[in-house]
């Protein structure tokens, strides 16, 4: 009986491993094929965000693929787990670069992963297209590192804009995540309030994925007497910060940035993030037939709303697809071609790079209301 | 705001008092650190939660099954991670590197099987509050403070009073002589994981609905506070665990409070250094001659 339940517990544990590591797998290609990776977390505390890059681009390839494929070539998506770890993410990057058949790269999901990875990238003189790192200094790790999310330097100061002028609130109080992006955000943010009227009377810092408790800080600002709390963080810290204020009895408007705009913050705090404000460059249920055709395709297909990544992922690989489509199957002619996109119609707006090949993208107000996102301005 | 800042660094404190008196017990029993503490805290909060959302039960029965679930998670992970490497013989270390191991593995397996994505928890129980002039305090800060000392109390009773305990303590002092006097010890290791699994869910969902939300890897870092909770009390002393818990939880309040965020950790550790400097067997602990 011990033995059979060794015997089980053994066998359970061999599928776990199969099922968490073969994200990665890879197979042989023909010469009838173009192929393009996807890195991202695909397992562990991000894999949501992977997830959503799998699902978009898994549907973008489907639809070029259905139109003739990339001259007349069909394109093969790889998907390579990084885990949102530095080291894989590096690792990852070094096989790709070796592999020849390999003509782009979209990944990775965070700036620190992408940063991590992108002298691998630079040296090997492979396209590194990350959909969502936004740290300032990714692009400018070398030629081959493209974004496509305005960075926090755009951003944040449009957050500034809404909270100062849209709002119409003074005196602030900063909570940021302390990690790269937050550290950029809050920096950005502070700089651009001040310079157009705003007070900032706190700045509190929480370190992500450990601190669950942010009464302390909740009651320390509350002796400040802010006028609204703007967070820098992501949507699970936003949903505890938006409960621990209900639970003390505080009662403070509250106004974030695109990374907030989940479904899963709603469903995380309900009520308590109501009147939440926040910046973003996709939302839904804009009237526009690309933008209403990316919805149902996608619904269709997974049963559910993309989000902002999903989105942005989706319009990523298009416009990789468009590269390739006039450089044909050369590495350095992709990059070059790349860069030189302009005014490229996709789901998350209208997309030109600058020079530094970052992108800038307008962006929009949401707001919070019956538990729903809606637009705002 | 002072008062405020004390309600929410003991809160605070007796999370980590709660979890901490598991990870303190299996110590006082087997001399093992059992870094897979952490993760059944998760895990049986995690269970709790889908039995609530997903088959629809009352927060009672899901909390009961939970309890028994994990407590038997419990025995299973003694049984299959540890009992072999007893039976070896192997080195105390090795046991400590297999409770990571099983840890490691657990959380995978929500993550796989849940999602990685935090989760709401719903407050069911509790959400009254009282409020004195500016401060206030909730009924569920009141209810993990007052189970944190039942626990404890319950706890020190039932290893010092009952006949099971009196064995656990025998095999604690020595196992070859606790065999010999005809203490199945085995039944009793396995026992103090169950214990220690069951106080594992208490604590992970006292904790995932006062914070409201359960995530995969809430029980890493509770686990690193709760050992420390532990340690800073003496470990292996049940008062201990809890005076050690609020200590921390206090101190790391208040440096966020009057000092910055950014240090909350930082501070709450270095008096943790300092206070096992001064007296390394911690705050409650007696240094205890080493068996030869």
């Amino acid at each position: 009986m011990k033995k059979k339940i060794i015997v089980l517990l053994s066998v359970i544990m061999i599928v776990g491993l199969i099922a968490t590591g073969c994200a990665g797998s890879k197979t042989s290609t023909d010469t009838n094929e173009v192929v393009v990776a996807v890195t991202a977390p695909f397992t562990g505390d991000y894999a949501q965000y992977g997830n959503a890059f799998k699902t978009a681009t898994e549907l973008k390839q489907k639809e070029i693929n259905e139109t003739g494929g990339i001259n007349g070539k069909t394109l093969k998506l790889e998907f390579y787990d990084d885990k949102n770890d530095a080291k894989e993410a590096s690792n990852i990057a070094q096989r790709l670069v070796d592999d020849k058949s390999v003509l782009g790269v979209i990944g990775n999901f965070s700036s620190s992963a992408s940063l991590a990875a992108a002298s691998v990238y630079e040296s090997g003189g492979l396209v590194q297209f990350s959909p969502t790192a936004s740290h300032t200094d990714f692009t400018k790790q070398g030629n081959y590192m493209f974004r496509n999310i305005n960075t926090q330097a755009i951003e944040a100061p449009m957050a500034a804009d809404m909270v100062v002028n849209e709002m119409n609130k003074e005196k602030i109080a900063v909570i940021y995540i302390n990690n790269d992006w937050g550290i950029t955000a809050k920096d950005h943010f502070i700089e651009a309030a001040t310079d157009i009227g705003g007070t900032i009377v706190a700045e509190e810092s929480f370190i992500g994925g450990q601190t669950q408790d942010f009464t302390s800080i909740l009651t320390k600002i509350n002796g400040t007497n802010p006028d609204v709390i703007f967070i820098a963080a992501f949507y699970s810290e936003t949903g505890m910060i938006a409960q621990q204020l209900q639970q003390l009895g505080y009662d403070y408007p509250l106004a974030g940035l695109s990374a907030l705009y989940n479904e899963e913050l709603i469903k995380l705090a309900g009520d308590t993030v109501e009147g939440l404000y926040l910046t973003t460059n996709f939302f839904p249920s804009e009237s526009d037939t690309i933008v209403t055709d990316f919805l149902n395709d996608y619904k269709e297909a997974y049963g559910q709303e993309p989000d902002q990544f999903a989105a942005v992922a989706y319009d990523t690989l298009g416009m990789l697809a468009k590269a390739i489509e006039v450089a044909g199957e050369d590495r350095v002619a992709i990059r070059d071609e790349l860069a030189k996109i302009s005014d490229y119609e996709g789901v998350t707006g209208n997309t030109t790079f600058n020079e530094n090949r970052d992108v800038i993208k307008t962006m929009r107000i949401l707001q919070i209301q019956d538990g729903k996102f809606k637009l705002f301005k | 705001m002072f008062i405020q800042q004390m309600i929410n660094g003991i809160t605070l404190g007796s999370t980590y008092a709660l979890t901490a008196i598991g990870y303190t017990m299996v110590f006082g029993i087997l001399e093992l650190v059992n870094f897979s503490h952490g993760t059944v805290y998760m895990f049986g909060a995690f269970i709790c939660l889908i039995l609530m959302s997903t088959f629809g039960l009352n927060f009672f029965i899901a909390f009961g099954i939970s309890i028994v679930l994990t407590g038997a998670l419990g025995i299973a992970i003694d049984r299959i991670a540890l009992l072999p490497l007893r039976k070896r013989n192997a080195p105390k270390v090795t046991a400590l590197i297999s409770t990571i191991g099983v840890s490691i593995f657990l959380q995978n397996l929500v993550m796989v099987l849940w999602g990685s994505e935090t989760k709401n928890f719903p407050r069911v129980i509790a959400t009254k509050h009282i409020q004195y002039d500016s401060f206030r305090i909730s009924y569920l800060q009141i209810i993990i403070l007052v189970t944190s000392l039942v626990l404890m109390l319950g706890l020190t009773l039932f290893i010092k009073k009952t006949k099971i305990g009196k064995a656990m303590r025998a095999t604690a002092q020595n196992i070859e002589v606790a065999k010999l006097m005809g203490i199945n010890v085995d039944f009793i290791i396995s026992f103090t994981f169950f214990l220690g699994a069951t106080l594992a869910t208490v604590a992970g969902v006292m904790v995932g609905m006062y914070y409201q939300s359960v995530d995969p890897m809430m029980g890493f870092m509770a686990g690193l506070k709760a050992f420390s909770a532990a340690v800073l009390g003496g470990i292996g002393i049940l008062p201990g665990a809890v005076l050690g818990g609020i200590l921390i939880g206090v101190s790391e309040t208040i440096a966020t409070g009057y000092i910055h965020s950014g240090y909350r950790d930082a501070i709450a550790f270095g008096i943790l250094i300092a206070v096992l400097l001064i007296k390394p067997t911690g705050l409650l602990g007696k240094a205890v001659q080493k068996k030869v």
